[in-house]
């Protein structure tokens, strides 16, 4: 389950599955080793996350990129059963890639707290606790990260 | 929340994650302590008792498997280590029992048979993984603990194990007809790890010698100072 959600963020911060990999093993690695500092009752996915974010960030600085994110292919090419009718759904498809497209020309800093909020399903106050940073700040990157994306999809 | 903000909670499931590989045996690789030519030799001695203990129950049909089972006791995998992790040793042992309760309370709503041996418990605690945890005699000075556990809530974890240190001694031993397992000797001898997290069964506050088994979905842990015996007699006691 925590390895899941670990390998997860990793990728959304990373965008590389390879750096993924490396960042939440490191990260579980690490977690195993601060254990003791844990506090018992904590909640323990903010905790984890906050060490993946951290190791993320490393391979990020290391490879000196950020991978750009990618559409599902079954999310990209809409199955004819479901769909409203074809149009629709290939407007929607290109709304999403154009959304995707914004988000993955996005600084670091923007793209971590849209990943974390939106892409991760995080609260405000467990995205400040893994990103380390205060819950205002959360509040003030996350409406710029929005209005940045808001100009450049819905102009 | 904003048109923009659901079309991001919306794209956020249609993003192409890999999915995650198994990070487990390269995690536990890392983790392992490396060997100190001491500690290695305190491992060979455990792993000899363990290899005794093979032996006397290879003699008896189908005792192999009924070892391996043993050695699975609660959904956990009972290894020895050199080095344990290490625990922060609390003194104040029942704020991480959990929430005080009374025995018709922890009965209504553990989900499951709450068994007790012999006696009524002094204290009953539950914990927020479903452990009811039985104390006789007063928190500062521990008669006897026990823990049950709900299986599913160890079963899920993705790293639960439970760590004995090299010196503990592990018997194989039957509770009325489940398989179970007898530990004692090492002081500060096990800890069970859940999902590289909240070390809460650990035994490192009361370092006694430890029942374990596991009945109907449900994992038991006696501990206290009590011969093996003696473990037994109290796990038959339990109803």
């Amino acid at each position: 389950m925590y390895q899941h959600v670990a390998y997860r963020t990793a990728y959304l911060l990373t965008g590389s599955a390879a750096d993924a990999e490396d960042a939440a093993q490191s990260a579980f690695v690490k977690a195993w080793r601060a254990l003791p500092r844990f506090r018992s009752g904590a909640p323990f996915r903010p905790w984890l996350l906050r060490i993946v974010a951290n190791e993320a960030a490393n391979r990020r600085r290391g490879s000196g990129r950020l991978a750009a994110l990618r559409l599902r292919a079954a999310a990209a090419v809409p199955s004819g059963d479901a769909a409203p009718s074809p149009e629709g759904e290939a407007l929607a498809g290109l709304r999403r890639e154009e959304l995707l497209a914004a988000v993955n020309r996005l600084g670091e800093r923007d793209r971590e707290i849209v990943a974390c909020r939106f892409f991760l399903g995080l609260s405000e106050a467990e995205t400040a606790h893994v990103l380390d940073v205060r819950r205002g700040t959360v509040k003030s990157r996350t409406a710029r990260a929005l209005a940045r994306l808001r100009e450049e999809v819905l102009e | 929340m904003s048109d923009l903000e659901r079309a991001l909670v919306a794209l956020g499931g249609e993003l192409d994650v890999p999915d995650a590989p198994d990070l487990a045996p390269r995690v536990l690789a890392r983790i392992a302590p490396r060997p100190r030519r001491e500690l290695r030799r305190l491992g060979l001695a455990a792993a000899l008792v363990l290899l005794a203990a093979l032996a006397a129950t290879l003699a008896i049909p189908d005792a192999r498997s009924a070892l391996l089972r043993a050695l699975h006791v609660g959904g956990a995998t009972v290894e020895l280590v050199d080095e344990l992790p290490e625990v922060r040793a609390d003194a104040a042992l029942e704020p991480k029992l959990g929430l005080a309760v009374s025995l018709e309370e922890a009965r209504a709503g553990a989900g499951f048979d709450v068994r007790t041996p012999e006696e009524e418990p002094d204290r009953v605690y539950v914990d927020n993984r479903g452990t009811v945890w039985l104390l006789y005699g007063s928190p500062e000075r521990v008669r006897l603990l026990v823990a049950q556990t709900p299986r599913h809530t160890i079963d899920q974890a993705l790293f639960a194990k439970k760590l004995a240190a090299s010196g503990t001694r592990v018997e194989p031993v039957d509770v009325g007809g489940a398989a179970g397992l007898y530990l004692s000797g090492q002081p500060h001898f096990l800890v069970l790890l859940d999902e590289l997290g909240d070390p809460v069964e650990d035994s490192a506050r009361l370092a006694r010698n430890v029942l374990l088994w596991d009945e109907g979905g449900v994992a038991y842990r006696l501990e206290g100072r009590f011969d093996r015996d003696r473990a037994l007699e109290l796990a038959a006691s339990m109803r």
